[in-house]
């Protein structure tokens, strides 16, 4: 097996059985630190497709902010259901059901579809991207801007104190 | 050797596992870690696509904005679970302003 | 930067939303006193100076693809935004904090902000030409929504219901962006006007599956915004613990939204360009498909409905089987349907607006959403059942009312394409729906009841509005010229890059 290889196959594994336990686990505050292994794990795998950028920019937004949020809501609201018991089996069996189904079909159609073929060399994107982001995909993102205010003041006004007008 | 399959059938496996947790998991939380599941996952095959299929950033790119709006998706989600949970400890609102002062 | 000038001349509605917002923000952080009145003009300023914009625009016949090619400009894209910027000013004007009991109290500088974000991403939205805007638009229309929705932040229901909304919408388009991403992988842009021009080139066989898979999963994300089957668990709750205004802009502008990038979104990927702009490309038959959804959620809607007695939970319902006909629009696949599409939305946004602005004033007065508190209106609020029997009878599709000139449009669209069996199982599910509008109104005027109680006294503003909204129920159609040259001359799409 090629390095590229191992490496590849590691980090798949970390990625793929810590989502597993995220979704399995009966244990809440279990899954939020599997999550951050799966984040990790796809920023091995961009590591390895050659997205330097986004690699980074996944370490730093998923794991040191979302995953941090999502611990909080773990932490603050452990008690508003009891510990995640597992679901009645019946749920869980058509859960597992269906979602075999979907992992079927969706692998069945990556194998089969024949994808565009231009591959790129990995090299270091970051320069690209922020052209990019000032050349063509100007608009979206100042559109982004404003989706960040809006999600800022909507979550500062929904958890503030009622101190209102 | 390593290539575009094997990151679209990874990404199949965690859209089902996210699909999967959205069905089966009641708490709010672990529902949303289902949800960054999907996320990620659609994330995966932009990446995969960039590298191996299309040749241009535009996959990155797109990857880089669905990372921010993840960020901003959970920020609302959590902000709603906090203050519902503050609201379900007691079920009388007034006191539970005043217990925190 | 010339390009960036030509961008900008064509993107001023935007702009001055943006504008609009930004300036409401900062004023909202000044402690003073006036502050409330000052950002409640400065909003509906923006939006009426906006909607002017879009008249302008739509008038001066523009066709071009903006911000190298993010997003779209053309009449009919600027028509929806008349009717966008249109409902969401007309809700601003409408619905106040004063005469909605549930706002009472709380911040007002956030909601108005929220609204002008709602209303620019939905502008957004109807004109993206490119996957990134879409699904940007699309998650901004929807966190803004998440928002509005979880405004009452002391009310139980309220938060349990935007809970619902936040991980039910984020579900969806999280799926659909699986579905783009597939896109992207299979035609190697992310630019909608390059994916039809690789779909029309040709789709082995090997791809066809894949693109049914696409078209399903993107499907799940639009059919979450417009609350169509199966994706519409969300409404009734949603629209029921949200306050009855952020529920009167959620039943409209993400909806007509939503509608106007489907439209665009089938008519831009899934079509041959060059002969037309209705002719499906390769073999793949997502008109069907369409039609399926259409029926499932006119039948859906309209079945529940039947037994609701929450004013609000039948308003959604109602609002899902709307969402079932305006689908017609898009299935017919032509010129007729489109125009169809766009009077439908027009005539919706006043059926649906006043009949959410009675719901309001009944819950003021009276403290009550429920259809059982409602006997006796007729005889303590006259002009409020009249108004409402305006309302009912337009959504239900008479004549001489905007809601029969809007059914009238996507039934002959549909007709003229042939598809006779879909328009009588239209026709049905209206017949059905007139049960339970008929019996608001039976209830309203005929039911013994609250005898005891007194008249209502409506503000003079309140009475105002209900009797604008019933005469723009009412008046059109003796325009109906007028409103035929508006809906042709908005019939150019542009597709390209």
């Amino acid at each position: 097996m090629t390095p590229e290889a191992v490496v590849f196959w590691a980090f798949a594994i970390v990625t793929v059985g810590s989502a597993a336990v995220v979704v399995l686990s009966r244990t809440l505050i279990y899954s939020a630190f599997a999550l951050l292994f799966t984040f990790f794990g796809v920023a091995g795998l961009y590591v390895l497709l050659g997205a330097d950028f986004l690699a980074a920019t996944q370490l730093l937004i998923y794991v040191g902010g979302i995953l941090v949020l999502l611990l909080f809501g773990v932490m603050l609201t452990h008690k508003i259901y009891d510990l995640d018991l597992r679901t009645e089996t019946t749920q869980l069996a058509s859960g597992l059901i269906v979602a075999a189904g979907l992992f079927v079909i969706l692998a069945a159609t990556a194998l089969r579809t024949q994808w565009m073929s231009v591959p790129r060399t990995p090299a270091p994107t970051t320069e690209e991207i922020g052209r990019l982001f000032l050349g063509q995909y100007l608009l979206p993102f100042e559109a982004a801007s404003v989706l960040l205010l809006v999600a800022l003041l909507g979550a500062a006004m929904i958890v503030r104190r009622r101190r209102d007008a | 050797m390593i290539g575009l399959q094997h990151y679209l059938v990874l990404s199949a496996a965690l859209f089902s596992l996210g699909i999967l947790g959205l069905l089966t998991r009641r708490n709010a939380v672990n529902v949303l870690m289902a949800i960054e599941l999907i996320l990620n996952a659609a994330n995966v095959n932009l990446v995969a696509f960039s590298r191996y299929a299309t040749g241009n950033l535009g996959g990155q790119l797109f990857g880089v904005f669905v990372i921010v709006v993840a960020a901003s998706e959970v920020a609302v989600a959590l902000a709603i679970v906090l203050t519902l949970y503050r609201l379900r400890r007691t079920p009388n609102l007034d006191e539970a302003d005043i217990l925190k002062g | 930067m010339e390009e960036l000038q030509r961008s900008l001349a064509l993107f001023e509605p935007e702009t001055v939303l943006a504008a609009g917002l930004l300036l409401v923000v900062v004023v909202d952080s000044i402690g003073a006193a006036w502050r409330n009145a000052a950002m409640r003009l400065l909003t509906l300023a923006s939006l009426a100076l906006a909607l002017g914009l879009a008249f302008n625009l739509q008038a001066s016949g523009a066709k071009a693809a903006i911000f190298s090619g993010m997003l779209v400009v053309d009449p009919l894209g600027a028509a929806f935004k008349v009717v966008l910027v249109a409902a969401g000013l007309l809700t601003v004007l409408a619905f106040t904090f004063r005469n909605s009991r549930e706002l009472h109290g709380l911040g007002q500088g956030e909601l108005m902000a929220l609204v002008l974000a709602l209303v620019l991403s939905s502008l957004l939205l109807a004109a993206a030409n490119d996957m990134v805007m879409l699904y940007l638009a699309l998650e901004m229309v929807s966190i803004t929504s998440y928002v509005m929705v979880a405004y009452l932040k002391g009310d139980r229901m309220s938060n349990e219901a935007s809970l619902k909304y936040v991980l039910f919408g984020a579900a969806s388009t999280g799926t659909m962006l699986y579905g783009l991403s597939l896109l992207y992988g299979m035609t190697g842009t992310t630019s909608l006007p390059g994916v039809q021009e690789f779909l029309a080139g040709g789709v082995p066989e090997a791809n066809r599956f894949a693109v049914y898979a696409v078209t399903l999963l993107v499907l799940a994300g639009f059919g979450f915004k417009i609350a169509a089957v199966p994706f519409h668990f969300w409404c009734p709750d949603v629209y029921q613990g949200a306050p009855t205004p952020v529920t009167a802009l959620l039943s409209v502008l993400p909806k007509a939204a939503g509608l106007a990038i489907v439209l665009r979104f089938f008519y831009g990927t899934f079509s041959t360009p060059g002969t037309g702009p209705w002719d499906l490309a390769g073999s793949i038959n997502w008109g069907a498909l369409l039609m399926v959804v259409s029926v499932l959620t006119m039948t859906v809607g309209n079945v529940a409905a039947l037994t609701q007695t929450n004013m609000k939970r039948l308003l959604a319902y109602s609002s899902i089987a709307h969402a079932g006909y305006l689908l017609m629009g898009v299935v017919a696949l032509s010129d007729n349907g489109a125009r169809g599409l766009l009077v439908y939305l027009a005539a919706y946004v006043f059926m649906n607006l006043g009949a959410f602005l009675v719901v309001t004033l009944v819950h003021l007065h009276d403290g009550s959403f429920d259809l059982r508190d409602y006997p006796g209106l007729y005889r303590r609020a006259p002009l409020l059942t009249l108004a409402m029997a305006f309302f009912l009878l337009s959504l239900v599709g008479i004549p001489p009312f905007i809601g029969f000139l809007g059914k009238l449009y996507v039934f002959a669209a549909v007709i003229d394409k042939g598809m006779g069996v879909y328009a009588v199982i239209a026709a049905a599910n209206a017949a059905i729906a007139a049960y339970y509008y008929f019996r608001v109104l039976k209830v309203m005027t005929i039911d013994a009841g609250n005898e005891d109680k007194p008249p209502l006294k409506l503000a003079f503003a309140d009475q105002a509005w209900l009797a604008a909204f019933a005469l723009a129920n009412l008046v059109p159609i003796f325009f109906w010229s007028g409103i035929e040259s508006w809906a042709r001359g908005a019939l150019v799409l542009y597709a390209g890059r």
